[in-house]
């Protein structure tokens, strides 16, 4: 039975310029039967990971395998046939054609597997009774809630049966009365056989999950005693799209915050930060990654890393989020 | 692909007969006027013929009978009867005049005795007096009208079948001695001979022209128009593709998140490729066939005759395919070029 294996994958894409890299060298192995969530930040790179996964996508560099096939090389029928064959997709805004009826969208696939009408019409049927339309199946998407436009894109991922089933915030347009049939269901997907991985930013569906991939780390609250760090000149403290747990208060020296040029181009000087100044609060505040890389200038820096907790009873109002004046506060969102 | 695209007409049909009826109307006018076109074509064959002539004796160097100013002395008709092989052989004298009665008009004239061939006469007799004409279709005047010209007044003895030429321009029929005294100011020359069988010898002077040539000579006055004709069908067929392109390429753009999750979930782009072109198709087609009785209509307020044929008919569904094709490409283009990967964009 097939398992899903990545290899160094690196995905960089230009944002505004900038080289923008969601996955660098990442790894990750899924075993079958599993139900996998990927958890985090909007733009950390979720719905990237499932084009990859979904061939819709080519990474950078890496590689990905499902069962023996090796996704990111995949080209023509080849490709075409992965997509029929060996991925089903749910999307989040369901992305059913909405001239058709729900038994027709279910069809679709099939159809164009080269399956005959009447077998595409029997199948179809059958999985739009497994996710509780059957009364439905002559109804256009236009004429059904969105759990239950759902439920069909459900359906339809499942028409050829295929051993991986993505699903991007499946239940990111629901109301809580139709997220519970959907939940259902997406559970029930993942049997011997198949694995479904199921991006997300809803912690209702934690309970679910045989695993949880966490592409972003949550902020650390905690208590830690804050730690004084000396660096050496141009010596970097955090590097672009690392995690960030820390803020930082410049004590000595000066820290400079460059971001990396897309295509290779170098990179960029946003800010230089002297004594008394801080950076990097965005990251640890919203599980974000690091946007910039944070180095000593051309002499020694020393600086202290705060938690956030630490920090906002050592700034108070200056720092964004904090109880009092936030509307007041300016802060650079670039770190 | 096929039900894709057939439940998409559906689904935006107002669009898509709005599509269907504006198109059906621009094929109707390029099949009306591709009708004028064969009937001017098909004027001077239907007239030529008419006359049932084996070949033309015409002044040496004169393309034909019916445009030139060329002409012979009317005793060369006396000596081509006289000549071997020659069966009969009968003067034609031709003209144009203007009809000053009722809406001015402008006619060809022919001198020929109606009575040894030449067109039908449908109603009434052949001309017997140098004032009497027989006319034919298009000339809105009854029996004993009196037809005021600019070459006199004559008296309606006759009606003929068709024998329009030059543009559609109807025809009198004249004695040939009352078209001498019109347009050769009464001197006894012609500007041919209708000749049955084939001289042996020609009188000095003379040469014969075919029938073919004869038919050449008359389409040339009306070579212009029929190029004109022609281009705006050309441009007609452009602007049906232009109204189905615009409407299949403006479906295309709001189905860019249906050819993504097509091509996401696997479907071939030939299939993406083929359930547009079906689209075109239909509307190119249905618009066509509509187009065909949609000429019929049409051909009642065209000042000209319009001929219909089953090869116009034909020509119309044909041009239907080509259109249809053509008018698919710019949203071709668009749904192939879809990033599959769109698909995961947002609600």
């Amino acid at each position: 039975m097939p398992d899903v294996t990545i290899r160094d994958l690196t995905i960089e894409y230009s944002s505004g310029g900038y080289a923008v890299r969601p996955f660098d060298h990442f790894n990750l192995e899924l075993q079958t039967g599993q139900l996998v969530l990927l958890l985090g930040a909007s733009g950390c790179g979720k719905t990237t990971l499932l084009s990859v996964l979904s061939s819709l996508l080519t990474p950078t560099s890496g590689t990905v395998h499902v069962g023996e096939t090796e996704v990111t090389g995949l080209t023509g029928a080849a490709l075409t046939e992965y997509r029929q064959r060996g991925v089903g997709v749910i999307f989040q805004g369901f992305n059913l054609i909405p001239s058709l009826t729900a038994l027709e969208n279910v069809e679709v696939p099939m159809r164009s597997a080269g399956r005959s009408r009447k077998e595409a019409r029997a199948r179809a049927e059958e999985l739009l009774a497994m996710v509780g339309l059957e009364d439905r199946v002559g109804h256009r998407p236009g004429a059904m809630s969105g759990g239950q436009q759902q439920r069909v894109s459900i359906a339809r991922a499942l028409a050829l049966d295929p051993p991986l089933v993505v699903a991007d915030e499946p239940t990111a347009s629901l109301d809580y009365i139709q997220v519970d049939a959907v939940i259902r269901h997406l559970r029930d997907l993942a049997s011997p056989g198949r694995i479904v991985v199921i991006s997300t930013h809803d912690e209702r569906l934690l309970p679910l999950a045989d695993r949880v991939v966490e592409l972003t780390p949550r902020a650390i609250l905690d208590q830690r005693p804050p730690e004084r760090q000396e660096l050496a000149s141009g010596e970097e403290l955090f590097h672009q799209g690392d995690p960030g747990t820390l803020v930082y208060e410049v004590d000595e020296g000066s820290i400079e915050i460059v971001r990396e040029l897309a295509d290779g181009a170098g990179e960029e000087i946003l800010q230089i930060v002297e004594p008394g100044g801080y950076f990097g609060e965005l990251a640890p505040m919203f599980g974000l990654q690091r946007a910039a890389t944070a180095r000593a200038g051309a002499a020694p820096a020393v600086v202290t890393a705060y938690t956030l907790r630490d920090f906002r009873g050592r700034r108070g109002s200056e720092v964004l989020g904090a109880a009092e004046g936030t509307d007041d506060v300016s802060i650079d969102p670039r770190t | 692909m096929w039900l894709i695209s057939l439940r998409d007409l559906q689904y935006r049909y107002r669009r898509f007969l709005i599509a269907i009826a504006v198109t059906a109307l621009v094929f109707g006018i390029a099949v009306a006027i591709d009708g004028i076109k064969q009937t001017l074509q098909r004027e001077p064959a239907d007239l030529v013929a008419s006359f049932d002539a084996d070949t033309w004796v015409v002044r040496q160097g004169s393309s034909g009978l019916f445009t030139t100013n060329a002409v012979l002395p009317a005793s060369v008709v006396a000596t081509l009867r006289e000549t071997a092989g020659v069966r009969s052989a009968e003067p034609v004298v031709t003209g144009r005049t203007t009809v000053l009665t009722g809406k001015r008009e402008n006619v060809n004239l022919l001198g020929y005795d109606l009575r040894r061939g030449g067109p039908e006469i449908v109603e009434g007799r052949a001309a017997a007096g140098d004032r009497e004409v027989v006319v034919g279709d298009g000339l809105d005047v009854a029996l004993g009208d009196r037809l005021a010209t600019t070459s006199g007044v004559f008296r309606v003895v006759g009606r003929a079948d068709g024998s329009r030429y030059n543009g559609g321009a109807p025809t009198m029929f004249l004695t040939v001695k009352g078209a001498q005294r019109v347009s050769v100011d009464g001197l006894p020359l012609v500007m041919g001979v209708a000749v049955q069988g084939r001289p042996e010898t020609l009188p000095k002077g003379t040469s014969l022209a075919t029938n073919s040539r004869a038919v050449e000579d008359l389409r040339l006055t009306i070579k212009s128009a029929t190029a004109t004709i022609d281009f705006v069908a050309l441009l007609t067929w452009l602007i049906a593709a232009g109204v189905i392109g615009a409407i299949v390429y403006l479906t295309a753009i709001e189905r860019t998140r249906d050819f993504a999750v097509l091509r996401a979930t696997g479907s071939p782009k030939r299939l993406v490729v083929g359930g547009l072109m079906i689209q075109s198709l239909v509307v190119a087609l249905v618009a066509a066939i509509l187009a065909v009785p949609l000429a019929f209509v049409l051909r009642i307020g065209m000042p000209l005759p319009v001929t219909l044929s089953g090869g116009s008919m034909i020509r119309i569904v044909i041009v239907g395919i080509v259109v249809g094709v053509l008018a698919s490409l710019a949203a071709v283009r668009r749904a192939i070029t879809t990033d599959p990967a769109l698909a995961f964009g947002g609600v």
